[in-house]
């Protein structure tokens, strides 16, 4: 069991609301996601440190139900689940979409049963800690790298292919200006990435018990 | 408009979502791109020894190889995904209702590039064995026999989702991986060639581009789902 996945970290949270009160969530959600709504998530592209986020509303009709053989759900309240992908450690993440977002926080969760409001912070912690649930398994397609290293290759190779395509056979004094140019445009991009740091005792734990597992499987 | 029409819009405006309505009233057909799947499967209520079958599902996804080892690696653009089961909902406390679910849920969330029957069924071709461990305890799981009933059960528990946001590049996923791996070479290039004279610079730059292919796709590359740098390279 792990939220962690290289230097991603999953966070599952679900909670309860008033199913007749959840259309001004939806509402909210819709208006962010219309042109003149998505400066509501301006904060999130400015964290920069999420891969992939989703809130989802469930009914109580909508939890499936496929069988004559299984029960059907008798609870009142929708139950809105949200998963989140991002870079760093749970307190950081926290932090910052209190930090950076506290209105908009308010609004995706706004009249969910007894949400403290994302300010003060110990409050709002604490809400999300007995809320959330943890990953069975993880799996990221890239552990080496944050989101911003995804955006940034994707700049960097980009530049990287148009200029081969127009300066690779320049006569060695323009290529060599050419590719200085190419170097200021995309110095952001060139970095290394490694394996993540240890960001919390858990998933040294993880990474202590795996590695004495292929200590034990290759002996 | 009619009563059917203004029904029809207040669906896709509380179900669906309001995008759906804009492109709807625009005409503007989405791209492929990044998507979210969130799906609910129940798991049959019971247990064989001692051991509940939510107990056996959960046991089985904690065990299940990590990274480029996990079978989520084998399915094509998957960008990140995890699983987990969810035994009851959350009590408040007063005055909040205390309730509890009738099943156990099996929850996935993946984040996958494309359409949705085709990364199901790509699911269900490159990963069948682990997908028939994972379910095998899942409420009508055992009428699945293909890839076709595949796609029709995981729809059946699947929920739309209220916002979806998509953080990264919404490129299909052998692209990221091949720019992750030409930004790590191209880094490493800069370091290792500074100060050289333009014939000798434009000489490793030609051997640079020979070597890693920025326009071949398919290699050399980044292996999904690796935790170290492994390349492939055919």
């Amino acid at each position: 069991m792990s939220n962690i996945a290289g230097k991603s970290y999953a966070m599952n949270v679900v909670t309860p609301a008033k199913w007749y009160l959840t259309w001004l969530n939806k509402l909210f959600f819709g208006f962010v996601q219309l042109p003149g709504g998505a400066a509501y998530l301006k904060g999130l592209l400015t964290l920069s440190l999420i891969h992939y986020a989703r809130w989802a509303i469930v009914s109580p009709k909508q939890f499936p139900h496929l069988d004559p053989s299984q029960p059907k759900e008798t609870i009142k309240y929708s139950y809105m689940f949200f998963f989140s992908n991002f870079n760093g450690s749970w307190a950081q993440y926290v932090d910052s979409f209190h930090t950076a977002i506290p209105g908009g926080l308010d609004l995706f969760w706004t009249k969910n049963v007894k949400y403290p409001k994302s300010v003060p912070l110990q409050p709002f912690h604490a809400y999300i800690t007995y809320n959330q649930v943890w990953t069975n398994h993880y799996y990221n397609a890239y552990p080496l790298a944050s989101s911003n290293d995804v955006k940034n290759a994707q700049h960097l190779s980009g530049k990287l292919r148009a200029f081969n395509d127009v300066h690779s056979n320049d006569d060695p004094q323009d290529f060599q200006q050419a590719y200085n140019a190419l170097l200021l445009e995309v110095q952001g991009a060139i970095s290394i990435m490694e394996p993540t740091p240890i960001i919390s005792l858990s998933a040294q734990a993880v990474e202590e018990r795996l590695s004495h597992e292929s200590e034990v499987n290759s002996a | 408009m009619s009563l059917s029409g203004l029904l029809s819009v207040l669906k896709i405006l509380f179900i669906g979502g309001i995008q759906q309505l804009f492109n709807k009233l625009t005409g503007k057909k989405s791209p492929p791109s990044a998507a979210g799947l969130t799906i609910l499967c129940p798991i049959i209520n019971g247990s064989c020894g001692q051991k509940s079958y939510a107990m056996q599902t959960r046991q089985y996804l904690q065990d299940m190889p990590l990274h480029e080892e996990s079978p989520m690696a084998k399915v094509p653009n998957t960008y990140l995904c995890r699983f987990y089961v969810l035994n009851d909902v959350f009590y408040e406390g007063a005055p909040a209702v205390e309730e509890h679910l009738n099943s156990k849920y099996i929850v996935f969330s993946s984040n996958y590039y494309g359409d949705l029957d085709t990364y199901l069924t790509g699911m269900w071709e490159h990963a069948q064995e682990e997908v028939q461990k994972i379910w095998q305890h899942a409420v009508t799981f055992d009428r699945v026999q293909n890839a076709a009933d595949f796609v029709a059960y995981i729809k059946r528990c699947q929920v739309n989702n209220s916002l979806f946001f998509n953080g990264s590049t919404g490129e299909p996923l052998e692209e990221q991986l091949k720019n992750l791996y030409l930004k790590q070479e191209f880094s490493r290039f800069v370091y290792e060639h500074q100060g050289l004279k333009p014939e000798e610079l434009q000489c490793a730059f030609k051997a640079f581009i020979a070597r890693t292919q920025p326009k071949n796709m398919s290699a050399p590359t980044w292996i999904a789902g690796a935790h170290k740098e492994i390349v492939k390279d055919s």
